[in-house]
């Protein structure tokens, strides 16, 4: 079952002034349930279906520099941080699938200074 | 005589001795049985990753994991590697595994020279008090990990 709705997300390069040549932090945070398909609902007494993302993919400009496969053990409204340094200007995109096929994409643009 | 009482009192005693034993396995049955889709040991995961190579103990991998996690759920992990990232040269994967989970396996982190730093953070969930472990490929193929404790005061892997 593809959901359509975008879920929420957010891309946060730190620190905020940066020139190009710079190593940054790229923090990529969506908010995602996160489901380990073991735990109960409280309101129905069934067990929720395992619902987790799989599969992520940073890329610049459209050549990816990151990929991660993630299981069903990292938390829920998952937080995941890598470095990257920055060649000069363009677009982080980055690419986040999950086990029931969901597919979303987040983007921003890298303006380095000086 | 005494070879025939003998032999009835050892059977007497084995019986005694493998009952609670039958019971204890059939306790034990249930609890192993609660299953998720992805269920994997420490040891089958770092197989499966290494492909059977030794993994050395390294000081390169700097890992900062809060010593008692008050929230099973919520676990920041943060994972450096003091490693050049050169043409060919570099930190190629970060892996981050867990001892005790149903699942050892958090995240696999495939890097590129473009990343500048061996660097990964996130946030896992913890099932108990178990260890962490960063497992860290170089693109030389070989590997080196570092692992820390956790207390865990409230498990998170519900």
């Amino acid at each position: 079952m593809a959901e359509t709705e975008a879920r929420k997300s957010m891309i946060k390069i730190k620190p905020k002034k940066y020139k190009a040549g710079d190593i940054v932090k790229v923090d990529f945070i969506v908010i995602h349930p996160m489901d380990t398909g073991m735990k109960k609902d409280k309101k129905t007494g069934e067990v929720k279906p395992a619902h987790y993302i799989d599969n992520i993919t940073f890329s610049f400009d459209g050549k990816p520099f990151t990929t991660m496969k993630v299981w069903e053990t990292v938390s829920t409204n998952p937080y995941f941080s890598v470095n990257f340094k920055v060649p000069g200007k363009g677009k982080i995109t980055v690419d986040y699938t999950d086990n029931t096929g969901e597919k979303n994409s987040k983007s921003k643009k890298l303006k380095p200074k000086g | 005589m005494k070879r025939r009482s003998f032999m009835k009192s050892m059977m007497a005693a084995s019986a005694v001795a493998a009952a609670p034993m039958a019971l204890m396995a059939k306790e034990d049955a249930p609890k192993a049985k609660k299953k998720g889709p992805n269920d994997m040991t420490y040891d089958a995961a770092v197989a499966a990753i290494t492909g059977g190579k030794e993994v050395k103990d390294s000081d390169k991998i700097k890992l900062t994991v809060p010593e008692i996690a008050e929230n099973g759920a919520v676990v920041p992990v943060k994972v450096e590697v003091d490693h050049p990232m050169e043409e060919n040269n570099y930190v190629k994967a970060i892996h981050i595994l867990n001892t005790k989970n149903g699942n050892a396996r958090c995240a696999d982190v495939m890097l590129t020279p473009a990343n500048g730093k061996g660097y990964f953070a996130t946030r896992v969930k913890l099932g108990g008090t178990q260890e962490v472990v960063g497992l860290v490929e170089l693109s030389d193929g070989t590997f080196i990990k570092a692992g820390k404790s956790i207390k865990v005061t409230i498990g998170g892997c519900g």
